[in-house]
């Protein structure tokens, strides 16, 4: 493996861990999951992929923050699984993180869009 | 097939097995939960690849939780560090931390000097027989033990040559137990 591909995993692998709460509060939008519906679509997304080892101890600790809520459901002859459903704390975090991720997206898109050698911009300026 | 499927539900009992021992600090209803739950996640997914016409790979589904301590240890991990520590932790970390290394110096000097007089108090009873006992009050009420370069005339020496083995023992013991809780110590730097 070359350094860049080892640096480009790190990077990846801090963005992935910085942005997963935000990707778990965003799929229980207006939905209930349970924990193995939730996994298939977090791992059918490029970026969002985690395995179970991950997913189940985060969601722990969100319903101990009270982000979300759990019950436990059993739908005629399946098993009982556990569906995991927003809380209004967890839907009010989700507009708070869903803002500050589209400032960032802004923001760095700007900076993308704006390189040398024409003269430095400043947003709004 | 039969086979295959007995020796799943084995190794998925192990595993919870493994998992319930290393959640023993969640109370036991928290630690039922999440055992609950990922026994259903698993019987879900072998069911599905069964159902797909696969015979199922529970090495591969146990692989994505990881080894049973390392996943218990996610689950616990809000017990062992409590609140997230505040503005300042480093500092008070960095306090206790020189504390502690002063316990364990001090510890082991007051440690090993004692075990170092006792023996040094069996050496000394073959060279100087006289200076070197246990003396008592007939009534037990004044006691002088060690060294001593007149010994006490109103008071019988109760020990004898006994002292020797007694010190040197006593060296022994003091000695092992001050590495003891050292290593105990040094956990804690």
């Amino acid at each position: 493996m070359n350094p860049n591909d080892a640096l480009m995993e790190k990077w990846e692998v801090q963005l992935r861990k910085g942005t997963l709460e935000l990707a778990i509060l965003a799929a229980l939008q207006q939905r209930t999951l349970y924990g193995l519906e939730l996994l298939k679509l977090l791992q059918s997304l490029p970026s969002t992929t985690i395995t179970e080892g991950t997913l189940y101890p985060l969601m722990d600790r969100l319903k101990r923050d009270e982000l979300v809520d759990a019950q436990w459901v059993q739908e005629g002859d399946s098993r009982p699984r556990k569906y995991y459903q927003l809380t209004a704390l967890g839907a009010q975090k989700l507009t708070d993180l869903t803002q500050l991720w589209r400032q960032s997206v802004t923001d760095i898109e700007f900076l993308l869009a704006n390189p040398g050698p024409q003269p430095l911009q400043m947003k709004g300026v | 097939m039969q086979q295959s499927a007995l020796n799943n539900n084995d190794s998925i009992h192990r595993y919870l097995n493994d998992l319930r021992r290393y959640l023993a600090r969640l109370a036991p209803h928290e630690s039922q939960e999440v055992i609950r739950e990922i026994e259903s996640h698993l019987f879900d997914v072998i069911e599905q690849q069964e159902a797909a016409g696969n015979s199922a790979d529970v090495v591969a589904i146990l692989r994505g939780f990881g080894e049973p301590r390392q996943l218990a240890a996610q689950y616990i991990a809000h017990i062992e560090e409590g609140a997230p520590p505040p503005r300042g932790f480093k500092a008070i970390q960095s306090m206790k931390k020189s504390a502690t290394a002063t316990l364990y110096f001090a510890m082991a000097v007051f440690g090993f000097s004692t075990a170092m007089c006792l023996l040094f108090i069996a050496g000394a009873k073959f060279l100087l027989p006289e200076s070197v006992g246990v003396w008592s009050t007939p009534h037990g009420n004044s006691i002088v033990v060690g060294f001593v370069s007149v010994p006490p005339m109103a008071m019988p020496e109760v020990m004898g040559w006994w002292i020797v083995p007694a010190a040197a023992i006593l060296a022994l013991a003091v000695a092992l137990l001050t590495r003891k809780v050292l290593s105990v110590l040094k956990q804690h730097m």
